[in-house]
């Protein structure tokens, strides 16, 4: 299907310094623009300054105010005392004496064409969610889509997005990680290809235009301020969203006022599911079938085994089975260092098992790998526990007891298994030094979708 | 509180030292500290670069009017990865607080010596654009008392090619207070060896004897 979303005349179109900073909020001394140009702006009245620290010591971009985070120092700059925010340092650091600047005197946008093309084919219970999403919208109240991994959660947000372009509006997709930015960008642009949409996260490409979407992470939002008349936050509960309140603070200062904010994931936080009073749920999968249920497998002192530079035997077996069936699967392991001190060992069983963690530069190349098939497997941090999909992929969790792996972690694992229709069922383990109870949540909880999924 | 450098929890240990001998606090975790490598072993006597005998490089500069200015020198690190990422965090986004991460080895270094401490100077301009002098910093961060003899008079050295940096004019000017006899000079980063050779030349002419110099790093 191919619409063209109807658009009115043309205006005046924007200067290039309009459209980059229309609702952004950004150094001074970092403009990517000449300095007499964005000086005269200034003078002009056009663009608004304000101080990199308040008197107040906050931090104007990130909000921050913790004395652990805006640090004294003897400036020669100013020749006194100035504060600066260690907190969002690496944006280009804010100090008392620079100075962030903002478009202070937005004109209409000129209303620009979209194109919506896609086949539209969404599940009963994706199409119900899809309506609900657009309903709030539509009445500015914010959403919270509850869907279990592998239920169809972007596909369920076109249409509603499709409608904001028409409207005019500008909207902001978020998501904690780079990975999960990385992945949503291509499937957003082809629906909709003649929307000008920025990608941006930590070292990404500069962009041009006014973009009418904003595809980022989290971090992101910092540089924004009263931007956006929608803002959807996916994976709302994932790591660093979940940890670090000053993203939430971020996604509110990034949107307009009266604009709602919808959430979307699989495994929301009881807060989210308490405060926000629009909800829709999806608990089946797109290809109908039930998500795998985890198995529970006795590794009785693994840290203890492995350290003897041994595999324990049932998790060798584990791995031997799925390079006999040449399944491509994952290993979950609770630290970086257990992966380093694993990796040699699996290696002997086979040489294109590959390992990956968060500071990984190659993760995005070794994750294609595993899809084509090019290495075996992958020993992983939780870096990997969302945003990838692989088919007939079999995943395994060794020390499923620790910290680490809290219940919503283990969902989200569970559900990288079975994605695909062509490989609807699959396995996933979890291999522990005694149950606790996080890992009995998720498979009540997963248990649970199954049930409800298919009432 | 955080490792200063990777935002993971420091365990806080409790301990005698730290209550009665007001020890410098460690701010970074042990992962972190790990990752840097300290220089060992047998070094060249001039500048510390590991190698028997004189490296090539002083080797070079003993061929020249340079000869026998610097008594001797120690350099603490490796320039690696890690290291590289300090610099990086420190000195291009100004993350001052990292003056503290090198405080109780420059302290450990550099606390009973009887020369006098100068810091390599910093040009006026590229002070005010840093807004602070990393060398300066990291020796307050210690607790160690320094003096500066030196202004610095050319822009920086970083963007030269070897061969231009070792010929450059000269760097520094004397700014005219009496100069001790015994000077330990300290720089971040010892590259080429020019900087600290062309700060000894001036701080001889000015009088002074005896010219040591501490290095945090040797690329």
């Amino acid at each position: 299907m191919k619409k063209r979303i109807r658009n009115h005349e043309r205006k005046m179109p924007l200067t290039e310094l309009e459209q980059f900073l229309t609702g952004r909020i950004w150094l001074r001394e970092f403009m990517p623009f000449a300095q007499e140009e964005v000086d005269s702006a200034i003078a002009a009245g056009k663009i608004g300054v304000k101080k990199g620290i308040t008197e107040n010591k906050e931090c104007t971009r990130c909000l921050e105010r913790s004395p652990q985070k805006i640090i004294s120092f003897n400036c020669a700059k100013c020749q006194s005392v100035c504060y600066y925010c260690r907190h969002c340092l690496k944006m280009g650091r804010v100090s008392s004496c620079t100075e962030l600047i903002y478009w202070a005197d937005p004109s209409p946008k000129p209303k620009t064409p979209h194109s919506f093309i896609w086949n539209g084919l969404l599940t009963n219970a994706q199409q119900r969610a899809s309506d609900e999403v657009l309903e709030s919208l539509s009445c500015n109240q914010s959403h919270l889509v509850y869907a279990v991994c592998g239920a169809g959660k972007t596909e369920l947000l076109f249409p509603p997005l499709a409608k904001a372009l028409e409207k005019g509006q500008r909207i902001c997709i978020a998501a904690p990680r780079t990975d999960v930015v990385l992945e949503l960008s291509p499937r957003i642009k082809a629906v909709f290809p003649d929307s000008v949409i920025h990608t941006l996260y930590g070292g990404s490409p500069a962009e041009t235009g006014f973009a009418q979407i904003v595809i980022a992470t989290t971090h992101q939002l910092y540089r924004f301020e009263n931007a956006f008349d929608a803002i959807i936050v996916d994976e709302a509960d994932a790591f660093p969203y979940s940890f670090d309140p000053s993203l939430e603070g971020a996604v509110i200062k990034a949107k307009k006022r009266e604009s709602p904010i919808v959430y979307v994931s699989a495994t929301p936080s009881d807060r989210l599911l308490k405060e926000i009073p629009n909800q829709s749920k999806i608990f089946g999968r797109f290809h109908g079938h039930p998500l795998p249920v985890p198995q529970f497998r006795p590794l009785w002192n693994y840290r203890k085994i492995f350290s003897k530079n041994k595999i324990p035997k049932s998790l060798t077996r584990w791995v031997n089975d799925r390079l006999a069936k040449k399944e491509p699967f994952l290993v979950f392991l609770p630290t970086v260092e257990l992966i380093e001190q694993a990796i040699p060992l699996f290696k002997k069983l086979d040489a294109r098992i590959e390992k990956v963690h968060a500071s990984d530069p190659e993760r995005k190349e070794k994750v294609l790998k595993l899809r084509e098939g090019k290495i075996s497997g992958v020993l992983t941090s939780t870096i990997l526990e969302r945003g990838i999909t692989i088919p007939n992929v079999q995943a395994a969790v060794v020390g499923a007891d620790e910290a680490v792996f809290d219940s919503a972690a283990l969902i989200q694992i569970a559900g990288r298994v079975g994605r695909s229709s062509d490989f609807p069922a699959g396995e996933i383990v979890f291999f522990h030094n005694g149950i606790v109870r996080q890992m009995d949540k998720a498979k009540r909880q997963i248990l649970f979708y199954n049930k409800e999924g298919f009432r | 509180m955080n490792c200063y450098l990777c935002e993971r929890e420091l365990p806080q240990l409790p301990s005698w030292r730290g209550l009665f001998l007001n020890d410098i606090q460690e701010v970074i975790c042990g992962r972190c500290k790990n990752g840097f490598m300290k220089i060992s072993g047998t070094v060249c006597p001039i500048c510390g670069l590991p190698n028997e005998g004189l490296c090539r490089d002083c080797r070079y500069w003993e061929t020249t009017e340079y000869a026998g200015l610097l008594q001797s020198g120690t350099s603490l690190y490796y320039y690696n990865e890690a290291m590289k990422d300090f610099l990086h965090q420190y000195k291009f986004l100004q993350d001052i607080v990292l003056s503290e991460v090198f405080a109780r080895q420059l302290r450990d270094e550099l606390g009973k010596t009887k020369a006098a401490i100068v810091p390599i100077p910093m040009h006026p301009d590229k002070l005010e654009e840093r807004t602070f002098s990393q060398i300066d910093c990291m020796l307050e961060a210690a607790g160690l008392r320094y003096s500066q003899y030196l202004t610095k008079s050319e822009q920086v050295q970083g963007k030269k090619t070897k061969k231009e940096r070792m010929s450059a004019p000269d760097l520094f000017h004397w700014n005219g207070k009496n100069v001790p006899r015994k000077i330990l000079l300290v720089d971040d980063l010892y590259t080429t060896g020019t900087t600290l050779r062309h700060a000894a030349k001036e701080l001889k002419k000015a009088g002074a004897e005896e010219i040591s110099f501490l290095a945090l790093i040797r690329s």
